[in-house]
């Protein structure tokens, strides 16, 4: 651990296309929020956006300026295991463009009355997504699906997390957001291969040699049972529901066949959750179940939003389903359905440039497995109704969920927990409690 | 829905058809013409450069049906949209969300089909299917793999005519409309207060209710007034259909001819709307929800998307509250952090709508104090003249815009579908680029105090509620 690489260019992906007269440029690191240390969550997002915010030692207000100017965007984006810079600009601009990219990892400022006023802007932000009954469902599944696991931390951080960090935390951050053999520099758009390469080399001129990330982060573990967690809020006509456990991870032999179980579950709008919830008893405007991917097995979840009346008959009913899945499998009908709507519309993940090079991203900042995307048509090709239906009883969880809900508790809480046979335990916290 | 854009490269002269091509056209339509059905000629009828590099072909049957086709080739996919010049203003008091309802039903079943089966077919050919509803339009797009476009074609022609309405379909999806209305309205305090915003400016205009209709009309709408409806404007003659992508034009006329060929024309009803009499005085209004902060929503009526002024105000809106360098933003979130976010909008209607500016107030901030910020920069503008590089920065950013929408199929056939159906001019996201093109310091304080005068505008004040509950474990 910590050897110093001896690798000292950048990894540079390319896509290009010349319809349109934009360049977009994604400089990614596996180094996400789970590097942030316990009681200073939220540091990589806020050092990211610091960054951005002061390359080299400028206003913040002359760099916003600027980004506006050439006609460009550029923000960072942060999740639990990868942090990135992502911008788009006409490509006229993209000289400049791809200075002050360069600038924001060599030469950042980190301005201490900047970092004082990011962070107050991150708690005003914290503050105003308790407005989004779907968001809190979201950050509360996050936090008690993965309780004590890095995952289940705040990429945001929280108000007294943010207080604590010091400019000293940020700068430390900084450097190993900047570590050059850290980094992977997608272009996507009206760019050539060997100008990427010769822009991506001056964006890591100046950056140093450097230590190699290694994620360490363990395998999460479901916690036993069943448990309730009710996000109370008033006034709520309408819930918003996640129940879920443990998921896929992109290693597993049964990952793909998990994957085409899931879309005749709750994959597309004419899955198995959509038509019962939806189209035959009219109880939600959404029903979905997804199983994300991450660098560590992720959660399997499935989303809906009934009327506070519905919300027990619908988590009973989604219990069932779930039941059925596993013990009865899907048909030969459903998996043939299920292996054409995922090849024809594979299109979609490919038909522009910075899609594709987003996968690539993606599959290295995540470390997926050789091959993973350009493999995938193959794979689907050759899932098996036994494979399916082995994945489903083996992988998806059924007496180890987790049932997380936004409503009010008082209309809803005796329903619900009547609702879920085996509950184990009912925790009510408040909307406004920090997570 | 804004349209930025920029002629980055030489436009190519407008009529760059090769005369090899025309010939090959109109032997086409002529055997093509020759076998159709009763509504199945095409006319061709235009066409038009779609920005630097692209061309858009205006096509019309015989039943009125318009047909726009752009020819992209960079990937094996085709967008095909269907846009019906139908949207909430066309609905009366008591029946409101007809139109949003409408669009909902449209997935369910046709005529010789299962229900459901139309979204069971598209998504096993690997399509991405959605429809939208908004004041002006309903529109239905469909992204589909390229060897499966005749599909795609087969079934939006088929639910253009031949759709069918009954129980429990209807009722089932009133419920589900209702729950949308719940999680984007109701339960959403943007969503609410921005309802009630256009509610108070308006007073006559069918744009004073909400697209997805208020919820007793809802809940009372009958198997019959969604008959009535889709006789009334689900005609060939009330459409456009837009496709994108990679498609060779003989092949398409053909199957658009084939399917929509039998679908005879409707007698379309006179529009009967209430011009909006003029604001003369500022209106207010003070609500509470369950939000932690304070939040102002402020409406001044603004031109319809088709005025010479809709561009520019949209371009000093841009610079007043467009992202983080401009004036409102960086003073009240960065300067005086008064403010966690600020966003505005000129609303792109075919009628007058509004200009929304929207902020959301920090912890013990008042909206008051927001407000005598807004106003101060307003003043500002209205007086003193707007510097060369901050019109530069606006139009760099609507620029952008223009083209991030133009990134996929789906996006070049939004747009076109867009400017067609409320302006008729299927190319006018470019058009606007080129009316701010050399927009003057003067003319963009004409505009200001043309349409920020303090009776044109509607005020809602949000107030946190008191806090109700309480946290415990069992």
């Amino acid at each position: 651990m910590n050897a110093p690489s001896e690798i000292s260019r950048p990894k540079v992906l390319i896509e290009t296309s010349h319809d349109l007269p934009l360049v977009s440029i994604s400089v990614g690191s596996k180094s996400g929020s789970i590097f942030d240390p316990e009681g200073l969550e939220g540091l990589t997002r806020l050092s990211g956006r610091l960054m951005r915010r002061t390359a080299a030692g400028r206003d913040p207000q002359d760099i916003d300026a600027q980004i506006d100017a050439l006609g460009a965007s550029l923000s960072v984006d942060v999740s639990p295991s990868a942090a990135a810079l992502q911008g788009t600009v006409i490509r006229r601009s993209l000289e400049p463009f791809v200075s002050l990219v360069a600038d924001v990892f060599a030469r950042p400022g980190l301005a201490e009355d900047e970092l004082g006023r990011l962070r107050r802007e991150t708690e005003a932000d914290l503050v105003e997504a308790l407005d989004d009954d779907r968001g809190l469902a979201r950050r509360w599944f996050r936090k008690k699906m993965f309780d004590g696991h890095p995952y289940g931390r705040p990429v945001s951080g929280v108000s007294e997390s943010l207080k604590r960090i010091t400019q000293s935390d940020v700068a430390a951050c900084a450097r190993r957001l900047g570590e050059r053999d850290g980094l992977f520099i997608a272009f996507s758009g009206d760019i050539e291969g060997a100008e990427a390469e010769e822009l991506a080399a001056r964006i890591v001129a100046e950056l140093p040699a450097s230590t190699k990330i290694e994620d360490t982060t363990p395998e999460p573990v479901m916690r036993p049972g069943r448990r309730l967690v009710i996000v109370d809020k008033p006034e709520r006509s309408q819930t918003q529901i996640l129940i879920g456990g443990l998921g896929t991870h992109a290693a597993d032999a049964d990952h793909t066949a998990l994957l085409v179980g899931n879309t005749i579950f709750g994959g597309t709008f004419t899955a198995r959750m959509t038509q019962e919830v939806r189209s035959k008893r009219g109880w939600s405007y959404g029903a979905y179940s997804s199983l994300p991917i991450d660098r560590r097995r992720q959660a399997f979840s499935m989303w809906t939003f009934p009327k506070a009346e519905d919300a027990a008959p619908c988590i009973a009913l989604q219990i069932e389903m779930l039941s059925a899945l596993r013990a009865k499998g899907v048909t030969k009908k459903e998996l043939s359905w299920a292996k054409r709507y995922l090849t024809r519309s594979h299109a979609f993940t490919v038909d522009t440039p910075s899609k594709r090079v987003g996968l690539t991203l993606d599959a290295a900042l995540y470390d997926l497995p050789d091959g993973y995307y350009d493999d995938y048509l193959n794979r689907i090709a050759k899932t098996t109704l036994d494979d399916v239906n082995r994945a489903l009883s083996a992988r998806l969880p059924e007496q180890d969920l987790l049932f997380v809900v936004v409503g009010t508790a008082a209309d809803i809480r005796s329903n619900l927990e009547a609702a879920i046979p085996n509950l184990e335990e009912t925790e009510v916290v408040r909307f406004d409690q920090e997570v | 829905m804004q349209a930025p854009i920029a002629a980055v490269r030489a436009r190519k002269p407008a009529t760059s058809l090769s005369s090899a091509r025309a010939s090959r056209r109109k032997a086409l339509l002529g055997t093509l013409n020759a076998a159709a059905p009763e509504w199945g000629s095409i006319e061709h009828i235009e066409t038009l450069p779609f920005g630097p590099l692209l061309t858009l072909e205006r096509f019309r049957l015989k039943n009125g049906l318009e047909l726009l086709l752009c020819e992209e080739h960079s990937a094996p996919v085709v967008a095909f949209h269907t846009w019906f010049r139908v949207g909430s203003r066309h609905e009366k008091v008591g029946k409101t969300g007809l139109a949003h309802l409408f669009e909902h039903l449209m997935f369910n079943e046709v005529e010789g089909r299962a229900a459901g089966e139309f979204d069971r077919l598209l998504e096993e050919a690997g399509s991405e299917v959605n429809a939208s509803t908004w004041l002006d339009w309903t529109q239905y797009n469909a992204a589909t793999p390229k060897d499966q476009l005749g599909l795609v074609v087969q079934l939006e022609a088929e639910r253009m005519s031949r759709l069918v309405l009954r129980e429990p379909q209807v009722t089932s999806e009133k419920e589900v409309v209702a729950n949308e209305r719940r999680y984007r309205v109701d339960d959403d305090v943007e969503g609410a207060v921005s309802e009630l915003l256009w509610a108070t400016a308006f007073k006559e205009h069918a744009y004073r209710w909400p697209t997805i209709g208020w919820m007793t009309d809802i809940e009372g709408f009958t198997t019959e007034d969604c008959t009535e409806f889709y006789r009334t404007f689900y005609a060939p003659n009330n459409a456009t259909i837009v496709v994108v992508g990679d498609v060779a034009e003989a092949q398409l006329l053909g199957r658009i001819a084939k399917a929509y060929g039998h679908i005879a024309p409707s007698a379309l009803p006179l529009e009967d709307v209430q011009p909006e009499p003029a604001q003369l005085e500022e209106r207010r209004i003070d609500v509470s929800k369950p939000t932690s902060t304070e939040k102002l929503l402020i409406g001044y009526h603004a031109p319809a998307l088709g005025d010479w002024d809709h561009p520019l105000l949209s371009l000093l809106v841009e610079i007043l509250f467009g992202g983080r360098a401009s004036r409102v933003h960086r003073r009240l979130v960065r300067e005086l952090e008064l403010a966690s976010e600020v966003r505005a909008f000129v609303g792109p209607f075919k009628d007058p709508g509004l200009t929304e500016l929207f902020v959301s107030c920090r912890e013990g901030t008042s909206a008051e104090a927001i407000l005598t910020v807004i106003d101060e920069e307003l003043a500002r503008v209205k007086v003193e003249a707007i510097l060369q590089e901050e019109i530069e920065r606006g139009r760099a950013r609507f620029e952008l815009g223009l083209l991030a929408g133009l990134d996929t199929v789906d996006g070049k056939a939004q747009t076109i579908g867009f400017y067609e159906t409320v302006l008729g001019r299927p190319c006018a996201a470019f058009e606007r680029l080129d009316a701010i093109r050399n927009v003057s310091s003067s003319e963009l304080r004409r505009v200001a105090r043309k349409y920020f005068g303090a009776g044109q505008r509607s005020i809602v004040f949000v107030r946190p509620q008191a806090e109700t509950t309480t946290g415990e474990k069992q």
